[in-house]
């Protein structure tokens, strides 16, 4: 496909545009490539609700919740509090702490273990903010073909906020971490209903944990953690899928050994290919924990369904992260892929934080289009085309939307 | 909106959030307070934090294993899991049935899964999913029909030994308190009182199990069956002396005392009064089975072999039980009428039947 390409460095003008399709064509130019079967099913009817704290968001489920952000809340750097998105596990999720009750508990292969109250947190360790994306593992699952089990999520399972807390690294320090160290595991207060289900309890290995940037955040944007997305701590792992984000948590354990637990050993893996790809047909049998977030880059206007009309300036906006490598360029095409222009980036807030950007465009011919998206790193990442695992994780591909103008 | 406790964390989030600057680092260290801090210690009081969960289950649609699939299922979580999921094969469905059992230790065994394979398939596998309705629309229905499935699911629970002797009693219950603390107290929390975690968002509530005398029969028939309309599942893939050994435990959580019965005039009015207005449901021995219970689920309480406490039974014709069909009495039965009906309501149980 690269060699195909044809970037235009500037915003699109209209001779530009004119050069790129022909006065009269683009109405004819795009229409057979409509033919083909759109990855976006036709949007369906969206059930909003109101949870405690919460804006209205779309309904997923209801117990435990797993709540959506609407598109429109991406239109800004971070994403409220209130209408950041709710995915829990396990049913029995806490419905009352008692702040001044509450201990994080710091165990296991140290030399001392430590109970700490969130006054201790506040006041003994240094404060750290960081902007980072939190990205649900199965964000875009519905867009997947063939379908996959699982929450049916569109686009909005993800969030950008600023995260402020304290190092993990100086938790696990003042506790004393023993020689041997190999794992940390992470717990929080939710519960099943039946002791057959495994609790949920993640793991990362002991140099990450260790890094300076994973953190034990008190706050979001500001404010206390919405019971529904943590309150009162959550891990924060900036760069990787929100899996590892525990919430309510409320024990770290250092283990002298791999840790075994269901949802890392049996749970969230991925094919160990690249990009997590694998083929219905012939599934993987090398897997790995889910990791890293891949390199995205998403369409927010316009939305689907939004009309324009010809002859109105319009701006195409988007936005585009990766796990920390850094948004090198953003390019979207306007018909279907035919041709690419580089997008305008919002300033960089942060390796770990979504990167906006934004291309400004007048529609002259009415007409469908077809408009799509993709992300460059300074890694030298790119997007693909396809995708599919049987978990319905890590979707990264060219996002395309269709737009009509009237 | 009504389920809003608490709004001005997000008021603050929004303003907080006016002030963010880019910065070229990733993150920053701070040692000085910043707007963050300012506003944590608005909000970082030590006020004990609720969360009070709508409820917003889907009504499911009516065929064969529904009773098996609720039992199994939705105990953990809530239809809507089945209902937003795309059309699956039968095959795919089996998988996503044995992997809950498997990994998450779904309580079913190998008949129910067929039956809960049946009604997957039947409402989604081929895609032709039945209109479902949800219990937040205007036009929703208290109590589903009873499904064609619920005659073939409930049936008479194989009997099993009660302990007799004290001492068999203590042994079995002790046992008893290991397996519920690992299958029932997530629901119905440590000590009986239906207030585990996990119940916290369940429709009708999971029972208080201290607040009222369980005959070994009743309790023996809803280990094997479940409660049909509740999330109480069937428990018969246990073994049956696991199912004694609870019974015997939750026995254990109600005193034998307090078995006062009403004066005889008491009891006379009472009666009149059950007749008139308990009867259609419960029946005229309390059974359950009166000719308008038939058809809600769950089902009226059994007062055969239940006896609730009196205080319970207050609080329940007072309040209504939320998730059933048990509507609010304190309207329509003066406080001295609510006394005279709890009063009959226990002199009803049998526990030899």
């Amino acid at each position: 496909m690269t060699s195909q390409t044809q970037l235009v460095s500037r915003p699109l003008n209209r001779r530009t545009f004119v050069r790129l399709f022909g006065a009269a064509g683009a109405g004819a130019l795009i229409s057979p490539l409509l033919s083909r079967a759109s990855p976006n099913p036709s949007a369906p009817k969206e059930q909003l609700v109101g949870f405690p704290e919460k804006t209205n968001l779309i309904l997923r489920t209801d117990r435990p919740p797993q709540l959506e952000t609407p598109l429109n809340y991406f239109r800004e750097d971070f994403t409220p509090n209130k209408a950041f998105y709710v995915r829990w596990h396990l049913e029995g999720i806490p419905t009352s702490i008692d702040p001044g009750v509450f201990r994080l508990q710091i165990r296991g292969h140290v030399e001392k273990p430590a109970s700490l109250s969130l006054h201790d947190l506040r006041t003994q360790f240094e404060p750290l903010s960081i902007l980072a994306v939190n990205q649900c593992s199965g964000n875009s699952r519905s867009f997947f073909e063939p379908r996959v089990p699982g929450g049916q999520w569109r686009n909005g399972a993800m969030g950008n906020a600023r995260w402020t807390g304290v190092r993990l690294r100086d938790l696990l320090d003042r506790s004393g971490v023993k020689t041997g160290a190999v794992d940390v595991s992470f717990e929080g207060l939710d519960r099943a209903p039946l002791n057959a289900t495994p609790r949920f309890v993640k793991a990362l290995g002991i140099d990450h944990a260790r890094d300076g940037e994973v953190m034990v955040a008190y706050q979001m944007n500001g404010a206390d953690l919405p019971m529904l997305n943590g309150f009162p701590l959550r891990l924060v792992v900036p760069g990787w899928y929100a899996t590892y984000w525990v919430k309510a948590l409320h024990e770290i354990t250092v283990l002298p050994e791999k840790f075994r637990g269901f949802w890392m050993d049996k749970a969230y893996r991925i094919p160990n290919t690249p990009n997590a790809n694998e083929d219905p047909e012939h599934l993987a049998t090398d897997t790995v924990p889910i990791n890293r977030l891949s390199l995205r880059s998403l369409f927010v206007r316009p939305e689907p369904g939004e009309q324009l009309t010809r002859g109105t300036p319009f701006e195409i906006q988007g936005l585009a992260f990766d796990s920390g490598y850094g948004i090198q360029r953003v390019e979207v095409s306007i018909n279907n892929g035919a041709n690419w222009q580089v997008a305008q980036l919002d300033g960089d807030l942060g390796k770990y934080s979504w990167r906006r950007w934004r291309l400004p465009w007048l529609p002259e011919t009415s007409g469908k289009y077809l408009l799509r998206v993709r992300a460059f790193n300074r890694a030298g990442h790119q997007q693909t085309t396809d995708l599919w695992n049987r978990s319905g994780f890590m979707r990264n591909v060219i996002e395309q939307t269709e737009v009509e103008v009237t | 909106m009504r389920f809003l406790i608490r709004q001005f964390c997000s008021t603050l989030a929004l303003l907080c959030l006016g002030s963010l600057q880019p910065g070229d680092g990733h993150f920053e260290a701070r040692t000085q307070p910043s707007i963050a801090d300012s506003s944590t210690e608005v909000q970082g009081s030590n006020a004990v934090r609720h969360l009070a969960l709508p409820h917003l289950e889907p009504n499911m649609p009516i065929a064969p294993g529904r009773d098996e699939f609720m039992r199994a299922c939705v105990t953990c979580h809530s239809a809507r899991y089945v209902t937003m999921q795309p059309p699956f094969s039968r095959r795919q469905w089996e998988e996503t049935v044995r992997k809950m059992i498997n990994a998450y230790g779904a309580p079913a065994d190998e008949f129910q899964v067929g039956k809960i394979i049946d009604y997957l398939e039947a409402i989604d596998g081929n895609g032709a999913r039945p209109q479902t309705h949800d219990s937040t629309s205007d036009d929703d229905e208290i109590g589903a029909a009873p499904s064609v499935a619920l005659l073939e699911a409930t049936e008479s629970a194989p009997a099993f030994e009660v302990a007799g002797s004290a001492q068999d009693r203590e042994a079995t219950a002790r046992r008893g308190a290991v397996i519920f603390g690992e299958d029932c107290a997530g629901c119905h929390g440590d000590r009986g009182r239906g207030d585990g975690v996990a119940g916290q968002a369940l429709l009708p509530r999971p029972a208080d199990l201290t607040a009222a005398r369980f005959s070994s029969e009743f309790l023996r028939q809803t280990l094997w069956n479940g409660v049909h309309g509740a999330p109480m599942p069937s428990w018969r893939s246990l073994p049956p002396r696991d199912l004694r050994a609870l019974t015997a435990y939750v026995q254990s959580f109600h005193p034998p005392t307090n078995s006062g019965i009403a004066a005889p005039e008491s009891l006379a009015l009472g009666k009149v009064l059950y007749e008139k207005n308990c009867l259609p449901c419960h029946g005229s021995t309390g059974d359950g089975k009166g000719p308008a219970g038939a058809a809600l689920a769950p089902p009226p309480s059994n007062f055969k072999g239940i006896q609730p406490d009196f205080d319970y039974i207050q609080r329940v014709l007072g309040d209504g039980i939320p998730g059933t069909s048990m509507p609010v009495w304190k309207d329509q039965l003066s406080e001295s009428d609510r006394i005279a009906v709890a009063g009959y309501i226990r002199s009803l149980y049998d526990p030899a039947e």
